[in-house]
């Protein structure tokens, strides 16, 4: 059922872009509540299996063309992102958060398993250095430590030949990853109109790493439809969280400044409301932005380069109230809204323009903004302070009327050593607080513990939330400590652990709730610090190690000396077991070798019978300290 | 081994066995000494910001203009909601919070100490660094009420006027909390405790709720107080108040970037332990130095900071004192420019010394500095530890020993031939003789005194409020008893012997010794000021009976005013003795503070059992066996034999 499901979601995808020209584009702006816009950019560039094989590239980049190949990459899905998904004000995540990563850098792709493990591994390090070198990120240092194989995950979203046999999955994260302009720039070179013209033109470093949340996208997969020949299609998103207020500050004066005092809006019916005193109003009502306010540039001329894209650039997701303009080369036309949909408004960018541009005015919406909630909430937290233990604190929250189900994938880095008997997951109903929390059993658990120094920590949970309720997952983990040499420069940061990934499974069809969704959806926490103990690499802390062993070893010898009390060898009494140690080994060798030597008894009889002894002799040691040197000599000084 | 021969000759000569007094003294008197010395020049340093990322004071502040009109307007409006009910009140913070644009929880607490239920709710918004990845936080906290129970109308006015200015930069590495909490101590306490745990257990004292919204590891706190009414005060300077809980500091450096922000950029003069008027002498640094390590040693909180130090989040108070030209305006930019600075931290706060004595808001003693002094008068006590268990392990010979008096003072020592082989020798006769030690009565009288030690503590931790005097009385009575009642029972009962005295008192000091110089790690100031108090300790021999020998120094006097000088001598001896007794020195701290008895303890429990300060712990559980066991020397008359 689920399987089929799956087999069928690229399909749906597919149909959306359906008769597909080999390059298409589009731009999806929707305002959020507070003040914020969301804009998601989509590349689609495809070329026949046939072509791909023959190296022959016309849309399809070339330069990731040959990397796939190389390295037998048969589905590729690499993520950079950065900030926060606001999912408590913004509804759920753009795409199902289907095209979205985990801070940093997040890859995953699915290999040609041919050749055994050493092989895919060896094709899994191609892949990631040669992506390193393309998109100027630290992917080179995805190594085994790094690389999970999560079984429940993902699915392969493309149509694989032999039904998706023969090939392997590998994930890789890098959440101390910063994603930055040198990231933005390899990812556009890879477009046909490389930023140049089209809505791509809008993608600005400044703007698009100024925004409160982030993710670019490379999904790189075979589609087939009927009676066609089989394709590979890269799809390249950018999905962006704007500030409308910050990102329409004037790019020579970015500084919130305060406002000069006749410019603020104040609430006026507060009782100490004066000219001097001023409690801010407020904001209410759309603000007013236009693209080239808030991307400091309206879209230069347009990316039509492939046949038969008839599809429109631009929709805009507003309320039917709300005006917008359109500003295309000069003339000026109101965006009316567009055939089915009453919110979504269309444009196709007009080939001979050489500027477009839409302004929507500030305006007040009695009509609430339809938003959808997300299926969860989930939030991650490491408990514990200290320099030895931690625990792992994760929380999801059911908002909706119906049970779910879901994975929840965490890929452990191998210094953070999880106990999984401590492991444990406990719902309760959010309505009421006095229930008591019930333990929740997880349908299935993939766990491989992580090895020291070679592979990390993977833990998969197929778990199901019941509805309208919280589930905590917590554990208790050690923190190891790390060789000096393996402690990066900013040892004293702590080390970042990777975001949990947690896939809503879609609900049985058999279900009868009304708005349910038939795909699933995946969502991610936020990255982890994890403070590890760490020495001091700083010079008195050598001092203070060395200081203190000298005065240990001095002070230690000395109190020995002076407490303990030495007596002859002759007047220590020997040991019964000792004596009966002695006597048996003199036995043995009488026997056993005939040796007529002398018997050594004070050496064999202190080693078998326990009895302290010094260097020249027995010296029994009473009522002293028996630790320090107790090399002193057996002589009786007096 | 030649060193070892030769330290072994050396140990049955009569100076070394008459040196460990003098030695101790002189530990003490250097120790005492060390801490006078530590405000020259030579001996303290300049402070310095030691982590290069910080750059205080480097950035432009624009936090002014209008912002104050906004500021004046919170300030009325935090007035107003002072106005208002508990739960009205947490209602208006929220949305003042929420209207700001953060996001906001609520978590309320209960505390149960000495038998009275401490309620309140903190109130906290979450503002997202805007292009932070969640992994790091830091705390701007304004307090209710501030550590002296007023209002903090303008710190939480400011306070909510740089959240809201905050709110719009999108240049924060790490999310900010605004944190205000209803006291001062209560609910930061619950509220740090709570944000680094999944549910805080519920015990019979402390009933904290969980969070519902956390941020990432918390970098650093800076709380601001300012309790000025709704129509404002300026001030002169900020008092910096850095003392944690149990003494623990926060890093120097987030120290030194306040001083270097607020009085280089600002040009607003920083105290340090509310010294308005430090003239950099000799002096005032000894003041400072002293209040800061009195304030240390107390180890209770000082203000809203201290409860987030033992969780290893640097945190310091920024008060407002004195009255002069400064206004909230500068206030907030140095808050501003501090938080810039905390905001370029790439490391959790390392660099500088985590270990340190001020003495002026520029200059400190660092650890290596300081440290001899209280381990000198920790080692006092091992000295005479040690000497103690030396003496025990000789018995004076029959002939040797002396009753009734040193007659002549030319006495020859007796001489015996010695004969190892063929080599004949006159040596001087052994005066002692090896004796085996018996250990069982000292160590259980050790560890029964101990063990003892957990009633005073219990007593003066948990019991109600009203009976805490009280419990002190029956405490000061019982101690002061003690030593001499336990001392006749030994002697009469248990026939304890002069060696096993000697033992006893060796364990304890021993104890004592290790006890303080462990917490002078830890904190420096208790473990000197309990090894001064202690100090006279290692001086306690048994009083002589009255058919004991007197020195002969006293000669012809001594002999005929014996009587007279024996009982001078022990009662000089009680008076010194009982004076340094904790219970003692406790009173005489309130009559020296002038604060009531019963206020000083209902600190203590506080402290004991909400924030885990062990101060209370260090006197009864680890100076007062030590009393008890000196006393009991001191009162048994030297034991049999």
């Amino acid at each position: 059922m689920k399987l089929a499901q799956l087999l069928a979601l690229p399909a749906t995808l597919i149909s959306a872009v359906l008769a597909i020209p080999e390059y298409s584009e589009h731009l999806h702006l929707r305002p959020l509540p507070n003040g914020y816009l969301y804009a998601g950019f989509n590349f689609t560039a495809s070329t026949s299996l046939s072509a791909y094989e023959s190296q022959h590239f016309r849309y399809f980049p070339r330069s990731l063309g040959q990397i796939l190949k190389h390295s037998g990459t048969r589905e590729l899905h690499l993520r950079f992102a950065l900030g926060r998904w606001d999912d408590e004000s913004w509804g759920s995540r753009p795409r199902d958060g289907k095209r979205e990563g985990g801070t940093g850098v997040e890859i995953w792709a699915w290999l040609d398993s041919g050749g055994g493990k050493p092989a895919v591994e060896e094709r899994w390090s191609s892949l990631v250095n040669s992506l390193s070198g393309l998109f100027c990120a630290s992917l080179n240092f995805i190594d085994g430590t790094k690389t999970t194989r999560p079984v429940l995950s993902f699915e392969p979203e493309g149509m694989h030949r032999g039904g998706g046999g023969g090939m392997e999955l590998l994930h890789g994260t890098l959440p101390h990853e910063v994603v930055c302009t040198e990231n933005l720039t390899p990812f556009l070179k890879l477009l046909p109109c490389k930023g140049k013209a089209g809505i791509s033109s809008l993608l600005d470093g400044h703007k698009v790493f100024d925004a409160n949340w982030q993710t670019m996208s490379i999904d790189v997969r075979p589609v087939c439809h009927v009676g066609e020949e089989c394709r590979l299609e890269i799809q390249q998103t950018v999905d962006i969280v704007l500030d409308i207020e910050r990102s329409m500050r004037p790019r020579n004066d970015p500084i919130p400044r305060p406002r000069p005092v006749e410019e603020l809006e104040c609430d006026e019916s507060k009782s100490y409301h004066a000219s001097d005193t001023c409690y801010p109003r407020r904001k209410e009502g759309e603000m007013a932005w236009s693209l080239s306010k808030i991307f400091g540039t309206p879209v230069r001329g347009s990316c039509h380069v492939a046949d038969g894209d008839e599809s429109h650039d631009i929709s805009l997701e507003v309320s039917r109230d709300r005006a917008v303009e359109v500003l295309q080369g000069g003339s000026n036309e109101t965006l009316v809204s567009h055939g089915q949909s009453q919110h979504v408004r269309a444009i196709r960018l007009s080939d001979t323009a050489k500027h477009t541009d839409i302004s929507l005015p500030q305006q007040i919406i009695q009509e609430a903004p339809h938003q959808e909630q997300p299926p969860l909430y989930a939030s991650r937290q490491i408990t514990g302070f200290g320099q030895e233990r931690g625990g792992m604190h994760t929380v999801l929250h059911n908002p909706h009327t119906y049970p779910q189900r879901i994975v929840y994938l965490e890929s452990l880095p191998w210094f953070l050593r999880p106990y999984m008997h401590t492991l444990k997951v406990l719902s309760h109903p959010t309505t009421s607080h006095n229930q008591p929390a019930t333990p929740v059993k997880p349908d299935k658990m993939f766990y491989t513990p992580a090895l020291d120094r070679e592979r990390g920590t993977h833990l998969e949970l197929l778990l199901t939330i019941p509805a309208q309720s919280t589930v905590e997952l917590t554990y208790d983990f050690d923190k190891a400590i790390l060789r000096y040499t393996e402690y990066p420069p900013d040892a004293n940061r702590g080390f970042d652990v990777a975001p949990a990934i947690i896939r809503v499974l879609p609900p049985n069809s058999n279900s009868t709730a009304g708005n349910e969704k038939t795909q699933d959806s995946y969502l991610r926490t936020t990255s982890l610090l994890l403070p590890l103990p760490t020495p001091d690499f700083s010079m008195p802390y050598n001092v203070i190690i060395l200081t203190s062993t000298v005065i240990a070893l001095g002070f230690g010898s000395i109190f020995n000396l002076l407490v303990r009390r030495f007596v002859l060898a002759e007047e220590v009494p020997r040991s019964a077991v000792a004596v009966r140690v002695a006597w048996v080994v003199g036995k043995v060798r009488g026997v056993v070798g005939g040796l007529k030597g002398r018997m050594r008894v004070g050496g064999e009889g202190g080693g078998g019978g326990g009895t302290v002894v010094g260097f020249g002799g027995a010296a029994d040691v009473r009522g002293g300290m028996n630790g320090g040197s107790g090399g002193a000599e057996g002589r009786k000084e007096r | 081994m030649a060193l070892s021969a030769r330290l072994l000759t050396l140990r049955n000569s009569p100076v070394l066995l008459k040196l460990p007094p003098y030695l101790s003294a002189l530990c003490i008197v250097i120790g005492i000494a060390w801490l006078f010395i530590l405000p020259l020049n030579e001996y303290s340093r300049q402070t310095y910001v030691s982590e290069n990322a910080i750059l205080p004071g480097q950035v432009h502040t624009y936090f002014g203009g209008s912002e104050h009109n906004v500021f004046r307007a919170y300030r009325q409006e935090v007035y107003q909601i002072s106005q208002v009910s508990e739960t009205d009140r947490l209602a208006a913070l929220e949305n003042v919070l929420r209207e700001i644009g953060l996001k906001v929880a609520a978590q309320p607490y209960r505390f149960t100490v000495a038998g009275e239920d401490v309620e309140g709710a903190n109130v906290y918004g979450l503002l997202r660094g805007p292009r932070a990845d969640a992994t790091e936080a830091m705390v701007l906290m304004a307090a209710w009420r501030n550590f002296e129970g007023e209002i903090n109308y303008s710190g939480l006015a400011l306070a909510l006027t740089l959240a809201r200015y905050f709110k719009r930069w999108s240049i924060w590495s790490k999310d900010i909390i605004l944190l205000i909490p209803a006291d001062s101590t209560y609910g930061p306490e619950a509220w740090v405790s709570a944000y680094h745990s999944t549910a805080p257990d519920i015990t019979a004292t402390r009933n904290v709720s969980s969070l519902p919204i956390k941020a990432g590891a918390l970098q650093a706190a800076v709380a601001l107080d300012y309790p000025v009414g709704p129509w404002g005060h300026r001030f002169d300077k900020l008092d910096i108040l850095y003392d944690g809980i149990n003494g623990a500091l926060p890093n120097l450096d987030l120290l030194n970037t306040a001083v270097a922000v607020a009085s280089g950029q600002m040009g607003i003069g920083c105290s340090i332990h509310s010294m308005l008027s430090h003239s950099d002498s000799y002096r005032d640094r000894l003041t400072t130095l002293a209040k800061g390590v009195v304030t240390q040693s107390a180890g209770q909180a000082t203000g809203p900071h201290s409860a987030f130090v033992p969780y290893h989040v640097d945190a310091i108070t920024l008060k407002t004192v004195g009255d002069a030209w400064h206004d909230e305006m500068s206030l907030g930019r140095t808050t501003e420019s501090l938080f810039r600075s905390i905001n370029n931290l790439l490391e959790h706060l390392h660099q500088s010394f985590f270990f340190y004595i001020l003495l002026n808001a520029n200059r400190f003693a660092s650890i290596g500095n300081y440290l001899p002094a209280a381990m000198l008068l920790a080692g006092s006590f091992t000295v005479t530890a040690l000497a103690l268990w030396v003496q025990s392990g000789q018995v004076a010979v029959q002939s040797a020993t002396k009753i009734g008096g040193t007659e002549t003072r030319d006495v020859q020592p007796e001489l015996e031939v010695a004969k190892i082989g063929d080599a004949v020798a006159l040596v001087p006769a052994a005066t002692t003789k090896p004796a085996e030690r018996e250990m069982l009565l000292p160590a259980a009288v050790v560890l029964a005194v101990h063990l003892a030690s957990f009633l005073p503590l219990y007593s003066l931790n948990s019991l109600h409020r009203q009976y805490l005097p009280t419990a002190l009385q029956a405490t000061t009575a019982t101690s002061l008893l003690l030593p001499a009642l336990t001392s006749t029972a030994l002697t009469r009962r248990f026939k304890i012997s002069k060696q096993q005295i000697q033992i006893m008192q060796s364990f304890s000091l021993l104890l004592l010794g290790t006890s303080l110089a462990r917490l002078a790690t830890l904190n420096f100031s208790l473990a000197f000021v309990v090894g001064v108090l202690a100090s006279p300790l290692s001086f306690v021999r048994p009083l002589p009976g009255p058919t004991a020998a007197l020195p002969t120094v006293l000669g012809k006097v001594g002999r005929e005013y014996r009587y007279g000088l024996q009982v001078t001598i022990g009662l000089a001896a009680t008076v010194l003795y009982t004076a340094t007794s904790p219970p003692v020195v406790l009173y005489a701290l309130c009559w020296y503070f002038s604060q009531d008895v019963g206020g000083l303890l209902l600190e203590m429990a506080k402290g004991w059992s909400v924030q885990g300060v062990y101060t209370s712990f260090v006197i009864w559980a680890v100076w007062w066996p030590a009393w008890v066991v000196g006393g009991i020397a001191l009162f048994s008359g030297g034991g049999q034999r």
